[in-house]
């Protein structure tokens, strides 16, 4: 599965040469997910991306 | 004059403007302190002394013709290699980008020298700000001036050594996840993360658009007013710029912090990441000293610190990727093993993963905002332990996660980072961190009275 994803993301060089770097990376990745609690609000927005401050 | 190297920019702006103190003087004495501990230190990847004694030089010119550029006139500064520098090579620290020549000065730095500052040159960095202390790229990792074996905390690494270590009083670093008050935790002075889009990321290289700020690290909460006032400010060219002017954020701070309400966010370092006895010591103190001062302190609670740094790094890693995902296709062997791994992890997260980490956000800048209903600024930890030694890189490891930093990159509120006492230990220091909201000058009134902590001195090299 994580090499799959690794070609489908063009990394095919990084498999070749590093390939326990890209293994700990689908880790890392998966393990932050994982961690991560989605909204149960179908309403919750994504938007705006990000807020900046007022008044400062 | 003695001990020039020590001097705070304001000092040293004030006495030049007084002329009672030379800008070519101040910049003698930095460049003997860089020349004698900078091959320990390993702060700067590109110093260019010659440079740097010209502008002094112009800039005591100036003073004798009766002009002040502003309020930094003949101040030495130093800038993070992520941070363009006219003229320059920004190169992130990495073997990437080791020839980018670039031709103008980020919007920051070209601040500071519209205020009189005069750029010493280019400091280490964790590799594109993400990596960690590496061995396996083109300059070594910084070190930490309080116990050279140990890492000065990063990625704004040169940063937080080279003001500790009396090299310059002042310097630019970026913050992702944690990058300016990181090295201001480990190396025992401030370091300020900026408001969201206070301050203009034009000319810095990303990490990820919607997490990175810019920010000031100083050796004292004054100081680090004074440069905030130099650098902010709306830029129309900076699509995530705040519209607001740059305010006077060092006024009202001799008021102290009797009145200030402050919720104490104990459970980020009880609970959440347990940290050393030693932090949780120095912490109880910092609250205890606030409350004797006047302030107000009560508990308050956040979402967990592990779903904010879950949430931190998926939309960090995400974002990072659509960066350097051409780079790491193509030349991942020119990456630090540490950089690559952690650069390449927004291959394996879907579209899904970021949105539902975008809506998460704005759930958490709520949280906080509701919190910041009741107090006006946040006390926590920074860092959970002290700084690992350079040579066990497992421990590093471990104990960079550690950190109750990433939260107010998520929700984008400002948040500092000074010493709350040494570890016994080691020579090194483990602080905390505070946050408010709009209102920053409470967060460095808060802070302010922190300066009567201890002082960058001790084990400093001499």
């Amino acid at each position: 599965m994580v090499e799959l994803l690794a070609r489908r993301a063009g990394l095919d060089k990084a498999l070749a040469e590093f390939p326990e770097d890209v293994a700990a990376a689908a880790e890392q990745a998966s393990s932050s997910v994982a961690r991560m609690k989605a909204p149960t609000d179908p309403r919750a927005e994504p938007w705006p991306p990000m807020r900046t401050g007022s008044g400062l | 004059m003695s001990d020039l190297h020590w001097m705070t920019a304001t000092e040293a702006a004030q006495a030049i403007a007084a002329r009672k103190l030379s800008p070519v003087e101040l910049m003698k004495a930095l460049l003997e302190r860089i020349a004698r501990l900078d091959p320990k230190l390993n702060v700067f990847i590109r110093f260019d002394g010659d440079a740097a004694m010209d502008a002094a030089k112009a800039a005591e010119a100036e003073v004798a013709s009766g002009r002040l550029r502003g309020p930094l006139h003949g101040v030495p500064v130093g800038i993070k290699d992520i941070i363009d520098v006219a003229g320059l090579p920004t190169t992130c620290h990495s073997k990437i980008l080791i020839d980018n020549v670039v031709a103008a000065d980020a919007v920051c730095v070209s601040r500071l020298r519209g205020a009189g500052a005069i750029v010493l040159g280019k400091l280490s960095t964790h590799e594109f700000a993400i990596g960690g202390p590496s061995f396996d790229l083109p300059w070594p990792p910084a070190r930490n001036p309080w116990n050279t074996d140990h890492h000065p905390g990063g990625s704004s690494s040169g940063s937080g050594s080279g003001i500790a270590a009396g090299l310059f009083p002042m310097a630019l670093g970026s913050d992702t996840g944690g990058s300016v008050r990181n090295p201001a935790s480990a190396c025992g002075i401030v370091g300020l993360k900026p408001t969201y889009g206070l301050v203009s990321r034009r000319g810095v290289f990303p990490l990820s658009f919607t997490l990175d700020h810019v920010g000031p690290l100083t050796r004292t909460v004054t100081d680090n007013a004074l440069m905030l006032e130099t650098i902010a400010g709306h830029d129309p060219l900076d699509p995530g710029s705040a519209t607001a002017p740059a305010g006077h954020y060092a006024s009202g701070m001799e008021r102290g912090v009797r009145g200030i309400r402050v919720g104490f966010v104990r459970h980020f370092h009880e609970s959440d990441v347990p940290a050393d006895r030693e932090v949780t010591a120095a912490l109880e103190h910092v609250a205890r000293t606030l409350e004797t001062l006047g302030g107000e302190v009560r508990d308050v609670r956040l979402p967990t610190l592990g779903e904010f740094g879950a949430v931190n790094r998926v939309i960090l890693q995400s974002e990072a990727w659509a960066i350097h995902g051409p780079w790491l296709r193509e030349r991942p062997g020119d990456y630090g093993q540490l950089a690559r791994r952690r650069l390449m992890a927004g291959a394996f997260m879907s579209a899904g993963d970021y949105v539902q980490a975008a809506r998460r956000r704005l759930q958490m800048i709520a949280a906080v905002e509701d919190a910041l209903r009741d107090v006006d600024v946040l006390l926590c930890a920074s860092a959970m332990d002290p700084p690992s030694r350079l040579d066990d890189p497992v421990e590093t490891e471990r104990t960079y996660p550690r950190q109750a930093r990433t939260p107010f990159n998520v929700t984008g509120h400002p948040a500092l980072a000074m010493m709350a006492g040494r570890s016994s230990g080691a020579c090194h220091c483990r602080c905390n961190s505070s946050a408010a909201t709009s209102a920053k000058r409470r967060c460095f009134r808060s802070r302010g009275r922190g300066s009567a902590l201890p002082a960058p001195t001790g084990s400093i090299p001499r």
